[in-house]
């Protein structure tokens, strides 16, 4: 009995070291510049102009070289003072490590998807997984709704119960094909390739130009010119 | 006419800022588009916007929804031209697009907030990002 105990403790022990590690060891700074151009749909020189900005967003708090929840959310709505169900969830896709904040590598990979060069099926996985709240694999009626409510909530708008039950509805009978209360993956593709405009949020025609809003790169490139 | 509907539910929680990450690149008065919600009927904006293109000298041609508000004089990046979408979501809610279809960025902010926008005042719910203002 005792025997075990202290098997446990090790294996406790050795996970939370585990833990730290991980956490010391979140990379800062640049990184590898032409690795996640090869990754990503981003050029090498875009890759530099994006890190511009994210030195701009990540020092706007803690001076760390990584982006904070708070940080996250000045850069968004120019307050830290705003929460958002939305800007959560968004973060939380962006936070692929899982550890609460983010790195220029997180940054980047996420950013590239909000490009309007990257492919179509990307910005159609990621939009499903920002919508399904309980990411159990399906947008349920019930997130649905939590999330109409709490837009409408942001601009002060209220809609009747029976208004709202009526959008979802109307919304439900032309989404979910198969009838089960829920949307899937396919469903939801099905959708927004009727309804371009859904994926609108998906892109960020800034992106393109960020070469030229963030032209500092140009005196201190990394990558050499051959 | 005929309207362009059709808008669903997710249509309403993309209106979000939450979901809207151009603040990380632009302020808000560097955008090229705005947008807005009325609790008006269509044809009661169709005809406030109709009155503010005449204010400001702008011929205005419309296609169902889309109403297409081009200036004659030349700005810095020629001539401004505006584009108002209407969507309705049901017939007393509607969201309103105001885009910039060409000219000058500065200049089309500035005819937002100078002449737009107090003109819009009475049927503007709310703009995006904002909360409804009591008045």
């Amino acid at each position: 009995m005792l025997q075990c105990l202290d098997g446990l403790k090790h294996l406790f022990a050795s996970v939370l070291h585990c833990c730290d590690i991980d956490l010391y060891k979140q990379p800062r700074g640049l990184g590898d510049p032409e690795l996640l151009a090869r990754e990503t749909v981003f050029s090498v020189s875009e890759i530099e102009a994006l890190y511009e900005l994210f030195k701009k967003i990540s020092s706007a708090v803690i001076d760390d070289g990584l982006i904070n929840k708070e940080e996250f959310q000045l850069a968004l709505f120019k307050t830290n003072k705003k929460e958002s169900l939305f800007a959560d969830r968004v973060f939380d896709l962006f936070d692929t490590k899982h550890n609460g904040i983010l790195g220029f590598e997180e940054f980047a990979r996420a950013l590239s998807v909000f490009h309007p060069n990257a492919p179509i099926d990307d910005k159609i996985e990621f939009s499903f997984q920002l919508y399904d709240l309980k990411q159990q694999g399906y947008i349920e009626r019930q997130e649905v709704k939590q999330m109409v409510v709490a837009t409408l909530a942001e601009s002060g708008m209220n809609l009747s119960d029976d208004v709202i039950e009526s959008i979802i509805d109307k919304t439900f009978e032309e989404a979910d094909t198969k009838h089960d209360g829920r949307i899937d993956k396919e469903e939801w593709r099905s959708l927004v390739l009727r309804h371009p405009s859904l994926l609108k949020n998906m892109t960020l025609q800034y992106l393109k130009d960020i070469t030229t809003t963030f032209p500092s790169f140009v005196f201190h490139s990394q990558v050499d010119d051959t | 006419m005929a309207k362009l509907t059709n808008l669903n539910a997710f249509d309403i929680i993309s209106l979000s800022s939450g979901f809207d990450l151009s603040g990380l690149f632009v302020e808000n008065d560097e955008k090229k588009e705005v947008q807005f919600t009325s609790t008006h009927t269509f044809s009661s904006i169709t005809s406030k916007l109709g009155d503010i293109a005449q204010n400001l000298k702008l011929k205005v041609k419309k296609q169902g929804g889309l109403m297409k508000m081009e200036g004659t004089s030349g700005g810095r990046k020629g001539a401004l031209a505006i584009d108002a979408e209407i969507f309705e979501f049901t017939p007393s809610f509607h969201l309103v697009e105001l885009r910039k279809s060409s000219g000058d960025t500065l200049e089309f902010q500035k005819t937002l907030k100078q002449d737009v926008r107090p003109a819009l005042k009475d049927i503007v719910w709310a703009w995006q990002g904002q909360p409804h203002q009591q008045s």
